[in-house]
């Protein structure tokens, strides 16, 4: 990778980071990037965020984890 | 598989960063237990990834970008959906090495990523089932959210959703669990998850069909009725639905076995049907008549305009009847999920048509026996709606329907063309001799009158083309022509066929007013100028109303001697010579020639015993056009005021010819100081007896004949004249004449109500002419008289030889010749005895008459004739009489 190549991906980057959090994604920089190279790599954007939706979305329940077996 | 290494390796770290991110509350737990639940995670997001999830969208960038803008405005950041497109719009320039090769994946993910947070945070986190499912397994209860949240639903519909999806999908989620346990490491190849929604499904399908036939054989598919109900409302009998002569209308038989509601539905469905069944066998009827007998242009406009409708409704039909093919293109894969159109979808179709083939059959049924205007008038009742819809479906079907009428009006209006091969215009016409043209030839025929036309505006148009075939049949004119041209210039429109239509009444009200501005004006001037109509009224006025003195004292000198011979005996030739030099030695000879000659002598038919007095009259040949004013009753009434007229100068002339003879002069009163003192004092009480009734009669006479003259005719001729200045066309013009022949005839006592007043006058003037010849005959004896004691006193010395001479004569009755002086005054006594008996008697009669003429005249209704009575009774002597 040259500079030049380089300096387009951290602008791309920053981009990216500045509309994720304009659309409230919460995001950081680091697991973008990492999204970022899957979207590139191929990978179905859908199944990416449904993979972040879930892996995210327990950790404001992990307290509530020992409950879980009771529910439905 | 490089590119495979590397895909697990970043999911790697992303389970990574995201299981970091998460705040560690835990991490006083077990290590062990933090590994298996980093695997578990690591495994499940394998899972997820290799999963055939596909994004439920086409790949479009820009797209995308425009979606998130959109909805971030409608959110109601607008500053944030400025950014983001800026931001965006750097983004998408960046391209070439380093860039990104997929940045629709990556819009895509951070919208599904901030849509998830956004509809999680609505659930307020308390819904522990979804935010606990990886443990559970319960997968595809939490993911069909990513994909309904898509279409913005309520939270709740959501949920619902995917708890039906959970129940149904348990049993397959169990079949599958397995195989993506065993085959973590073949990545996206093992794992199948079920989440789209499954009309693939060949045991659904199967069912489905399954069911289908089922219905089938057990009642009529409600398709079938549809395509059925269509059939129907195109008149044609379907497989069930057929027409029932019974019941009047289109029904299910009752052998088929359907819910009472579709059949109720069906019926009424099928009104339709009927309505148009109806409206179209009425077109047909018409078409089929058509050429034969008179449905007329009006019935013709109708049909075509009711066909373009039903043409309308066809095109209407044909697209339900495409649609009733294809499925309901439903998201919800529900088993009931029939063809497009059920009964119930046609009920709403169908309103509309209903609607308006309602009306086409109510007018259908209104309009039946109606022809023309009429017709264009009942339809036009219709159109008085309130509903905007039905208001504006009449107009555009009395715009067609009435398009031939407007027409009938144009041409009639500006080339007095009666196109009307079916009597349906409102203005009728007749073959009729042009001296009637005006008015008998055209009239108005109420019936075919639309109610849209005012009556007024019905007889301006009326008078418009009737001045105009007036100015062609009578006048021979032919410039009205450039006058209509201009009238249509004027009204705006063009003189075009079609131009005017309905709804346009103002248009046409317009065109009507200039057209008859013009075309009066012009009929005026013709008749003003180029026919002289003034002229030829005021002609009339001088000689058959007796206004020209001079000539009318000639004529009176002339004929008289010829006039009292028996009315047989007079030619008619001579009296016109008579005529004719009475106009050279008047000052009627510097009329006009064209005048003149249509003076005429008429001699009334005439019974044995009438005198040529009883007959003579004057006539005026009014020609074409001006017979369309003087017609032959208005002639008649001129004749009759021509014979009052007439009576009244003679009756003044014999007085005034009286007047002469009775003159006393020197002469006579020289003679009758030699008269006997008897005689004498006989003799001038009798002539003073004659002369007071002589003073009597022309004081009666003058005054009437004044008040004729001046009060009667010169005030009507007057107003006459004025409103012939303003008549502004013929109509008005006629009016004037009959107020005018009609104020004289009533003024002159030869109405119908002062009939008894007439003949009195009439007896009247008889007795005053018999009272002339009396008079006459008094004078002629005493002149005598005075010639007979003249002569003897005179030349005295021939004496006895004149009185011998004068005695062969005395054996002659009446003749005092050849007596002596005292026989002589014995004579004169007994003849003057006699006259005063006989101006006794007259003078008795004639002041009982005139008595009774004077107590006649104040119950006459007529408020002028109070002058009458005034003038004749200014001493009040005759009311102090009576």
């Amino acid at each position: 990778m040259d500079s030049e190549a380089e300096r387009t991906a951290r602008e791309s980057l920053e981009l990216a980071f500045q509309m994720s959090n304009i659309l409230d994604t919460g995001l950081d920089r680091h697991t973008l990037s990492i999204l970022i190279s899957l979207c590139d790599l191929g990978l179905n954007p859908e199944a990416l965020a449904a993979v972040v939706k879930e892996l995210g979305r327990e950790t404001p329940t992990t307290p509530s984890i020992s409950t879980t077996p009771s529910a439905p | 598989m490089d590119d495979g290494k590397a895909v697990v390796d970043l999911v790697k770290q992303l389970v990574n960063r995201l299981l970091a991110a998460q705040p560690a509350p835990n991490s006083t737990e077990s290590t062990t237990t933090a590994q298996s639940h980093h695997q578990q995670a690591l495994r499940y997001a394998v899972r997820i990834l290799s999963s055939r999830m596909t994004p439920s969208i086409a790949a479009d960038e820009a797209a995308m970008a425009e979606s998130i803008t959109r909805r971030l405005a409608t959110q109601g950041n607008s500053s944030d959906a400025l950014t983001f497109a800026d931001l965006y719009s750097k983004f998408a320039l960046k391209t070439g090495p380093g860039s990104l090769s997929n940045k629709w994946a990556l819009l895509y993910l951070l919208k599904a990523i901030s849509e998830d947070r956004k509809t999680h945070k609505k659930l307020a986190q308390s819904d522990s089932r979804v935010s606990s499912g990886i443990f559970k397994m319960s997968v595809p209860g939490g993911l069909p959210a990513l994909f309904d949240s898509e279409s913005n639903g309520s939270s709740n519909g959501i949920s619902d959703i995917s708890r039906r999806k959970l129940d149904k999908g348990r049993h397959d989620d169990n079949l599958r669990n397995l195989p993506v346990k065993e085959t973590p490491e073949k990545g996206w190849s093992g794992g199948v998850l079920m989440v789209s929604r499954d009309p693939e499904n060949a045991r659904d399908m199967a069912y489905r069909e399954f069911a289908n036939l089922l219905k089938e054989e057990n009642e009529v598919s409600e398709g079938v009725i549809v395509r059925d109900v269509l059939y129907a409302c195109q008149g044609i009998d379907g497989k069930y639905v057929r027409f029932d002569k019974v019941i009047d209308g289109y029904a299910l038989p009752d052998t088929l076995k359907v819910p009472r509601a579709t059949r109720v539905m069906v019926r009424k469905l099928c009104e339709l049907g009927w309505l148009f069944r109806k409206v179209n066998g009425y077109i047909s009827e018409s078409m089929e008549r058509f050429p034969a007998e008179e449905v007329g242009t009006v019935g013709q406009a109708f049909c075509a305009a009711l066909q373009d409708e039903l043409s309308e409704y066809y095109k209407l039909l044909a697209v339900l009847e495409a649609q009733s093919m294809n499925p309901i293109p439903l998201v919800s894969d529900s088993a009931s999920s029939g063809n497009y159109l059920s009964l119930r979808r046609l009920s709403v179709w169908f309103a509309e048509p209903m609607v308006k083939m309602r009306l086409m059959a109510v007018l259908v049924d209104s309009c039946k026996v109606l022809r023309g205007g009429a017709m264009a008038g009942a339809i036009h009742m219709h159109a008085q709606h309130g509903d905007p819809l039905v208001h504006e479906f009449m107009k555009r079907l009395l715009r067609r329907v009435s398009s031939p009428l407007f027409e009938m009006v144009r041409s009639w209006v500006l080339e007095g063309e009666l196109e009307d091969i079916f009597g349906e215009f409102f203005v009728l016409g007749q073959p009729v001799k042009a001296e009637s043209l005006w008015r008998e030839g055209y009239h108005l025929h109420t019936a075919m009158l639309p109610s849209f036309i005012s009556q007024s505006l019905a007889h301006r148009i009326l008078r418009t083309g009737k001045s105009i075939n007036f100015l062609r049949v009578c006048c021979e004119d032919r410039s009205w022509a450039d006058a209509a041209t201009e009238s249509a210039a004027a009204a705006g429109t063009t003189t075009r066929r079609g131009s005017l239509g309905y709804g346009e009444t103002d248009a046409l009200e317009s065109l009507v007013t200039e057209a008859a501005k013009r075309i009066d004006k012009h009929l005026m001037d013709v008749m003003y100028t180029q026919y002289k109509f003034k002229e030829h009224c005021l002609a009339i006025k001088r000689y058959l109303l007796l206004g020209q003195g001079d000539f009318v004292q000639y004529l009176m000198d002339i004929v008289g001697p010829e006039l009292s011979e028996p009315a047989n005996t007079i030619s008619s030739f001579k009296l016109a010579g008579l005529l004719e030099s009475a106009i050279r030695s008047s000052n009627a000879q510097y009329d006009d020639f064209d005048i003149l000659d249509r003076l005429r002598v008429k001699m009334m038919p005439h019974n044995t015993g009438d005198r040529g007095w009883d007959v003579f009259s004057l006539e005026y040949d009014a020609r074409v056009p001006l017979n369309t004013v003087f017609t032959e009753s208005v002639m008649a009434k001129y004749l009759r005021i021509f014979n009052f007229l007439w009576k009244l100068r003679r009756v003044e002339h014999a007085l005034i010819g009286a007047w002469k003879m009775m003159k006393p002069n020197c002469i006579t009163s020289h003679f009758f100081s030699k008269l006997p003192r008897a005689v004498k004092l006989q003799l001038t009480l009798t002539s003073r007896r004659c002369q007071v009734l002589w003073d009597e009669m022309n004081h009666f006479l003058t005054n009437l004949q004044y008040y004729i003259m001046f009060e009667v005719l010169e005030v009507s001729w007057s107003n006459f004249s004025n409103e012939m200045e303003v008549a502004k066309d013929l109509d008005d013009l006629l009016a004037a004449h009959e107020k005018y022949l009609h104020s004289i005839v009533e003024k002159s006592l030869l109405g119908e109500r002062s009939q008894a007043l007439y003949k009195t006058l009439f007896v009247l003037f008889d007795l005053i002419l018999r009272f002339r010849s009396h008079a006459d005959r008094l004078y002629e004896g005493i002149s005598e008289l005075r010639a007979r004691s003249a002569d003897p006193s005179l030349p005295a010395r021939d004496k006895t030889k004149s009185g011998r001479h004068l005695s062969t004569k005395s054996s002659e009755p009446g003749s005092w010749l050849g007596e002596g002086r005292k026989a002589v005054t014995q004579r004169a006594g007994e003849f003057l005895r006699n006259m005063g008996q006989d101006i006794d008697s007259i003078s008795k009669e004639y002041s009982s008459l005139f008595g009774g003429f004077m107590s006649q005249l104040p119950v006459q209704q007529h408020v002028d004739l109070k002058f009458l009575m005034f003038r004749l009774d200014f001493t009040e002597f005759y009311s102090h009489v009576s």
